[in-house]
């Protein structure tokens, strides 16, 4: 709770213009972005593995892919504050990420319409066909 | 200067509901309204990487996902029918509860054993942020140059074309082949005996 009052006092301290030493716990650093797409990307796997909508399914996928370019931007992000490699690296890997994402969901959606047209349904349960 | 203290608050916001619209998507009955979390979700995150000094990255992702790709799903759950769904005593969930609270703990031990690699060298990090707080740029998230105009679009443009040349040139092979195909798959069964 006192470290939760000094960090707010800082926070204040800081937007008011004061100069302050100390850089707040709370800043978001690398391993803050770390976790926030490392949760990002459990809820879609979660997702993934435990939804009967196949559509529902595909919109997880696109939630891993977005926790990834999160991670990619976080990494490019910190080696463009310690000069380590090129700091673009990262965001041309996100850009194409996002081309592939977008060719995947044109791909898998066209697979789903082919696949409604056949079989009536999106729920995965019922498609079943190569299951042992 | 101002910045440090806002943007901090600004993460945590945009970070908390992130993860907010990621529970929802994944939890939501209707495919629609999974469809609506996931672009507040894509939003949110694109908020997140102007915090980080991308701001192209930020717009394509807002041009790309929330405009492109979100609204094929939309139109894609508004071409199938998914009113089964939306009945209450329908299940929604598969029943690979164990498969996937096992996979999600293998994933979390693999993340938390990695991080805890990371905070063994602390250093590594430290002398990272002690040097960022150094740097005119406050630590994590503010933009470089606050008040000057961005060179990131500029830049990136640059190492797209010099390191990534032969990427690019394959991604639109790529994209090419994905309109091919997307066209070929969803043709109906008239347009098929026509062709065949």
């Amino acid at each position: 709770m006192h470290s939760l009052l000094t960090t707010l006092l800082f926070q204040i301290g800081n937007a008011a213009g004061q100069t302050v030493a100390a850089p707040s716990p709370w800043a978001p650093k690398l391993s803050t972005f770390i976790t926030l797409s490392f949760l990002l990307f459990i809820l879609g796997v979660a997702g993934v593995l435990t939804r009967r909508n196949i559509i529902i399914i595909f919109m997880s996928i696109e939630l891993i892919l977005n926790a990834v370019n999160l991670n990619m931007i976080a990494f490019s992000r910190y080696w463009q504050l310690t000069g380590g490699g090129n700091a673009n690296t990262g965001q041309i890997f996100t850009i194409f990420i996002i081309v592939v994402a977008a060719a995947e969901a044109a791909i898998g959606l066209g697979i789903v319409i082919a696949m409604y047209r056949n079989r009536e349904t999106v729920s995965i349960d019922e498609i079943d066909l190569l299951k042992w | 200067m101002l910045g440090q203290g806002i943007e901090t608050w600004v993460f945590y916001a945009l970070a908390f509901t992130a993860l907010i619209m990621a529970i929802f998507v994944v939890t939501a009955r209707s495919a629609v309204h999974s469809a609506l979390f996931l672009i507040s979700t894509l939003v949110t995150v694109s908020g997140l990487f102007l915090l980080l000094g991308a701001e192209f990255v930020m717009g394509a992702q807002i041009l790309v996902y929330v405009g492109g790709v979100m609204v094929l799903f939309l139109f894609v759950i508004m071409l199938v029918n998914v009113k089964e769904e939306e009945k209450e005593s329908t299940r929604i969930f598969t029943r690979q509860y164990i498969p996937a609270v096992v996979l999600v703990f293998l994933l979390g031990g693999a993340f938390l054993f990695s991080m805890s690699r990371l905070r063994n060298e602390h250093d590594f990090l430290n002398e990272a942020e002690s040097k960022m707080a150094q740097a005119p740029a406050p630590a994590g998230s503010p933009a470089v140059d606050a008040g000057k105009n961005s060179k990131n679009t500029q830049t990136l443009g640059e190492a797209l074309y010099n390191q990534a040349a032969l990427p690019f040139e394959v991604a639109s092979v790529l994209l090419l082949v994905a309109i091919v195909g997307s066209v070929l798959l969803a043709r109906g069964r008239k347009q098929e005996k026509i062709f065949d």
